[in-house]
């Protein structure tokens, strides 16, 4: 498996002897390319566009922005980009929610080198890879049938419960309007929701709107 | 320290109640005291009134006598003699005028024109007209004899000179007439001892009352010091109770603390220590080996290598133990959803977790309240109910949010005692928990099981992560 043009690999994590050890790793390898080695999800973002990465390497626990939340808007601002979470947690609850949130794979740090050189390959391939040992009870998780909302769709939830239209959130949020429409749609589909009254009334109900502290 | 301040509360309260239970106690010993004294002061004066009477009647009684003596002894010639039988008369005046007795007592005669005819003890008296005469008091003295006589003798209560010492004092006259001759004759007593007598009595029924008086008073004070003294002892007894109480709860947050801090030395030194050393042991043969070109240098490496993620694995293990950071990052719902599968694996009870879509909502100290409320819910199932099943809920709404744990066991008998040895600091030390972020903790208990509820209000909800700044952590 060699693409005519290497795999560019961005790579972040706030602990510099981990991402050195990952960045000196990758680089032994002669068809991939790390782009960037970063410290948190917001400088990540910021890097997007000048870096154009084929894949993030995301650590989930990062000051400024966590790998959830950095996972959620690097999808938005670059759809095609796949998310490897590199994490040290191995609880099934972890990999879930990073999957839900868009990762595409979920490895731990302490697996052997080798291992993250293949997630890489698997990902690029368009396949879900989660790392060994944690593979057995992992399915997304869902909750009496719902899926769970991303940190991204409850934001957007409240903000079109309050009355914000499509544009408003998009302006709001910093992202497109095509955007908001999708996750409205997902957001829709996992609550099992076809209106906007009802999804004001759904956050009403279970005491979330009336948390916020804002009048609607 | 808080429950130093609760202590003086109490004391407070109770030097209010004992100056509550004092002051009826007061009030019922002044009132007592003043019946009583009023009672017996009533009583004194109805029996000094008595022997004022008494004694009056027996002095009343004595001068009839006199008088009686008096008249049959002149009897024989007054008897005998003429109205103006001037012989006779000079002989009754001698006899009379013989008659003396006592230490005062002698007798009186006046002509009914107010002339003193005999007055042996006061001889100034005497051939001299006293009409008009009267006591320092105003009291008539000579008309008031000569109209008893008159009017067939009586008695009369007035003040005299007292023959021997000249002092006005008071006395009784018994006066009879002579009617042929239009004499009046008396003899009267000094009463002054009977007054003095009545006073001596009044005086000691006084001295008596004061000393009734002085009695209660000391009845009562002692009873007040009893009443303060037992008072300040049990406010005494009651402090050292709560003291220890409270040395005794200290002691055991700290014991919990050093045995949670004992374990965690010992796992790491057990553990990561002795994998760590063995890592060591490995990459120096490895570094041997190598030198030498002996090709099992890769070996020794693998061995080191693998070592490294044994110590790995132990630090996860220890550190999610101590607290799991899904709790932080992910929240209550996927913290629970961890717990609730770990605890099934171990302890083989069906455990079922029921929540809502959304997450990380609560604030940092309602999630670890509510989650130590579940794990130790949990623990009192698996030590204490026998349930084959437990479902947790948690779920917002319009009030906030609530946790409810419910088994299908056979209950607890107490419930609210929260005596059960559950390794933490008991039920009750969750419901103290609980109501340190607002909430409210309910337990229900019975043969079909237990159910524990936790309560949290909304303001222990947060905002939504709407700012990625604010939630990123």
């Amino acid at each position: 498996m060699t693409p005519a043009r290497p795999i560019r690999v961005m790579i972040v994590d706030d602990h510099p002897m981990v991402a050195e050890g990952v960045q000196s790793l990758l680089e032994s390898f002669d068809d991939i390319e790390v782009v960037a080695t970063l410290g948190n999800g917001r400088e990540a973002v910021n890097a997007l566009e000048r870096t154009n990465p084929d894949v993030v390497l995301l650590d989930l626990n990062m000051p400024e922005m966590n790998g959830l939340t950095a996972t959620e808007v690097i999808l938005e601002r670059a759809p095609g980009t796949r998310v490897l979470i590199l994490s040290m947690h191995d609880s099934p609850e972890y990999i879930s929610t990073a999957l839900s949130h868009g990762a595409t794979g979920y490895i731990l740090k302490d697996v052997p080198t080798e291992e993250i050189r293949l997630a890489i390959d698997k990902v690029m391939a368009g396949e879900i890879y989660l790392c060994t040992g944690a593979n057995a009870s992992l399915a997304p998780k869902t909750t009496d049938g719902n899926e769970t909302l991303t940190g991204r769709e409850q934001t957007i939830l409240l903000e079109l419960a309050q009355g914000r239209s499509n544009r408003e959130v998009a302006e709001e949020l910093d992202i497109s309007v095509r955007t908001v429409e999708t996750h409205r749609k997902n957001i829709k589909r996992k609550l099992g929701i076809s209106s906007t009254a009802g999804l004001t009334r759904y956050a009403m109900e279970h005491g979330v709107l009336q948390g916020t502290g804002r009048v609607i | 320290m808080p429950s130093d301040a609760v202590i003086g509360k109490a004391s407070r309260y109770r030097q209010k109640a004992l100056v509550l239970a004092a002051g009826p106690l007061i009030l019922a010993a002044t009132l007592i005291a003043f019946m009583v004294t009023q009672q017996a002061r009533l009583l004194a004066e109805r029996e000094i009134d008595a022997l004022e009477t008494q004694l009056i009647a027996a002095k009343r009684a004595e001068l009839q006598n006199y008088v009686s003596i008096a008249r049959t002894a002149i009897g024989a010639i007054y008897g005998n003699a003429a109205p103006d039988d001037e012989a006779a008369k000079r002989l009754v005046m001698q006899s009379l005028a013989a008659m003396i007795y006592g230490q005062d007592g002698y007798f009186f005669v006046f002509d009914y024109d107010g002339n003193n005819l005999v007055a042996s003890r006061q001889t100034q008296l005497i051939n001299k007209n006293w009409l008009g005469l009267t006591d320092s008091e105003g009291t008539e003295l000579t008309d008031a004899f000569i109209e008893r006589a008159r009017y067939g003798g009586g008695y009369h209560e007035h003040l005299w000179w007292k023959p021997t010492t000249r002092q006005e004092a008071p006395m009784i006259t018994y006066v009879v007439g002579l009617q042929d001759w239009r004499w009046a004759v008396g003899t009267g007593i000094f009463i002054d001892d009977v007054l003095a007598r009545v006073a001596a009595a009044r005086a000691d029924v006084d001295a008596r009352i004061n000393r009734t008086f002085a009695l209660i008073g000391a009845a009562m004070a002692a009873a007040l010091v009893l009443v303060f003294g037992s008072g300040v002892w049990l406010n005494l007894r009651e402090r050292s109770h709560s003291e220890e109480r409270l040395k005794l709860l200290t002691q055991r947050i700290v014991d919990t603390q050093e045995e949670e801090r004992g374990r965690v030395a010992r796992e790491l030194h057990d553990s990561i220590s002795q994998i760590l050393v063995g890592v060591r042991y490995s990459l120096e043969l490895a570094k041997r080996r190598l030198a030498v070109k002996d090709a099992r240098a890769h070996e020794a490496l693998d061995k080191g290598i693998g070592g490294l993620g044994g110590a790995i694995g132990e630090v996860r293990r220890i550190s999610r133990d101590l607290r799991p950071r899904v709790l932080d990052d992910l929240g209550l719902g996927p913290a629970l959803q961890a717990l609730a599968e770990d605890f099934s694996l171990r302890t083989g009870i069906q455990t079922e977790l029921e929540t809502v879509v959304f997450r990380n909502r609560l604030e940092k100290d309602a999630k670890i309240a509510l989650y130590r409320v579940a794990q130790e819910a949990l623990t009192n199932a698996e030590r204490h109910s026998g349930a084959g099943e437990i479902r947790i809920e948690l779920f917002g709404h319009r009030k906030g949010a609530t946790l409810r744990i419910a088994d299908n066991g056979m209950g607890m008998d107490n419930p609210t005692a929260s005596s059960l040895p559950t390794g933490g600091l008991g039920l009750r030390n969750m419901a103290e928990r609980i109501e340190q972020i607002d909430g409210e903790l309910m337990i229900r208990s019975d043969s079909k099981g237990t159910t524990i509820e936790a309560r949290v209000p909304l303001s222990r909800l947060l905002a939504p992560e709407g700012r990625p700044s604010k939630e990123d952590a």
